[in-house]
């Protein structure tokens, strides 16, 4: 379980997020919805610890990451597996070298181990016959893929994505948000996913949080959202896709 | 003020980090031995061109000068001297931190941007041991090689010019080389050869992981990187040859 408590967070004298309280609970996929550039992706640095918060706590399975030094970090981090937005795919690396990376790096598991796990998220992926290529010659949707093997093949309890579906083709799009419904019932794993994209929320979130010029204006199931009276929701609902 | 200062502490414990991660360097061996060759054997040619052209272009002035007090044949002692105290190692100082550093500032920079980096640290490695560590180690051994390339040249050029266009006899030239070659002369040229690898590596490694603002901001943080790290070669130099000078 992943809980922000009460944070905030400040870059020079901008307010990027206002005491911003949130809980993830296990084998549950949240999604933050907001406009672009309103701090969500922010959100999922926090949680893993890439950035610190200028004021509240972060809490990952009961241990406060907050103040955690970086090396201690590591341990933490390896609980979450993160889906970047531009997927961060080491361009000079094969797909089965991006996705064994971390394994040969953090895990020191024996190679038949690691080539029996590439297997499986190669499989999973789809992406069978584009072993040996690298990521430059892959399109969009499957490099989203591989990004999302990588994230997996660590059994981490929790996924985080940053904007899964921006920048890709309906089809692609479709095809990632049902890899992301397939991950809790396959794998019983949680998620948090960060978007823009209204329609994303109710395909495959439990619940959502709706974050508003840097506060947290609703934070229920994905259901309720319908019924949220926030104007700013309300315009959203009727747009579908959040501009700034 | 207060960004110069916050960024030189920032640069501070970033260096630290490098240096405390060397014992990490054995399990990034194949990425010391990858940037050892691009800061070796790849920098090879630009190292010797400028080798050979400064050698020659000393021959060919000095020799003049010395000329006209009628003292030739002490051409050899002074261009040995200048290269190998002084010339040799500057110019590989700064062709390396065209060539080496502007590498490092735009391959980290490019990775900072994408967020390479930041997947690093996020699945639990830590960057400056994979990404700079190996570049400071690879840096460190062959810097000093290059240096004793850069210095050979050198002579060799000053040497052809030497007997070619001042019509002095080579025995002569090397006479005044060698017997009166000492240990500081040395010193001096190769220990500013792990000073410039330290300034290089760290200097244009730093400004790749604070590139920010997309690919511009990668132009930006590796123009920065080979400026500032230029710069302090200069000043490297002069201080290094002024402290060992001094005390030996």
């Amino acid at each position: 379980m992943i809980e922000l408590r009460q944070v905030g967070l400040k870059y020079g004298e901008r307010e990027i997020l206002k005491n911003v309280s949130l809980t993830i609970k296990d084998n549950t996929i949240k999604a933050i919805l907001g406009p672009s550039g309103v701090g969500k992706s922010t959100i999922l640095k926090l949680m893993l610890g890439l950035i610190k918060p200028n004021s509240g706590q972060i809490i990952v399975d009961g241990i406060d990451i907050t103040n955690m030094k970086e090396t201690e970090l590591y341990a933490i981090r390896r609980k979450m597996g993160m889906v970047f937005q531009g997927n961060a795919l080491f361009d000079s690396m094969t797909i089965s070298q991006n996705l064994g990376f971390f394994l040969r790096e953090n895990m020191k598991l024996p190679e038949d181990e690691i080539t029996r796990r590439v297997a499986e998220q190669i499989q999973f992926a789809g992406l069978e016959g584009y072993e040996e290529q690298l990521p430059e010659s892959l399109s969009g949707g499957m490099r989203r893929r591989v990004a999302i093997g990588r994230a997996m093949i660590f059994k981490p309890h929790m996924i985080l994505f940053d904007e899964p579906t921006a920048g890709l083709d309906p089809v692609s799009s479709k095809k990632i948000l049902s890899l992301i419904s397939s991950l809790r019932h396959n794998n019983n794993l949680g998620a948090v996913i960060v978007t823009h994209i209204i329609d994303d929320v109710f395909n495959v979130a439990d619940s959502v949080a709706v974050l508003y010029k840097g506060e947290i204006i609703f934070d229920d199931v994905t259901e309720k959202l319908h019924h949220a009276e926030h104007p700013f929701i309300r315009s959203i609902l009727s747009d579908k896709i959040l501009e700034l | 003020m207060k960004v110069f200062f916050f960024t030189m502490q920032e640069f501070f414990w970033f260096s630290i980090r490098a240096f405390v991660a060397i014992p990490k360097a054995k399990q990034y061996w194949r990425d010391v031995l990858d940037q050892a060759k691009i800061c070796g054997a790849d920098s090879l040619p630009i190292v010797l061109v400028s080798a050979v052209s400064i050698g020659a272009l000393l021959a060919i002035e000095v020799g003049n000068l010395l000329e006209d007090f009628g003292a030739k044949t002490m051409l050899g002692r002074s261009t040995a001297l200048s290269v190998i105290r002084e010339l040799g190692p500057l110019l590989m100082g700064l062709m390396l931190s065209a060539r080496f550093g502007s590498r490092n500032g735009a391959e980290l920079g490019a990775m900072q941007i994408s967020e390479q980096i930041d997947a690093l640290r996020a699945f639990g490695t830590d960057p400056i041991a994979k990404l700079v560590t190996p570049r400071l180690v690879a840096a460190l051994i062959m810097f000093l090689p290059l240096t004793a390339f850069s210095d050979f040249a050198g002579l060799q050029s000053a040497a052809y010019m030497a007997e070619h266009y001042h019509r002095l006899d080579p025995g002569i030239f090397w006479n005044s080389v060698y017997p009166r070659l000492v240990a500081k002369d040395f010193v001096v040229g190769f220990l500013k050869a792990p000073v410039f690898a330290i300034i290089i590596t760290l200097v244009s490694s730093f400004n790749g992981f604070s590139a920010r603002g997309g690919t511009s901001g990668v132009g930006r943080s590796t123009i920065k990187g080979i400026v500032v790290s230029s710069g302090l070669v200069l000043i490297a130099n002069f201080y290094v040859s002024k402290i060992v000078l001094e005390n030996m």
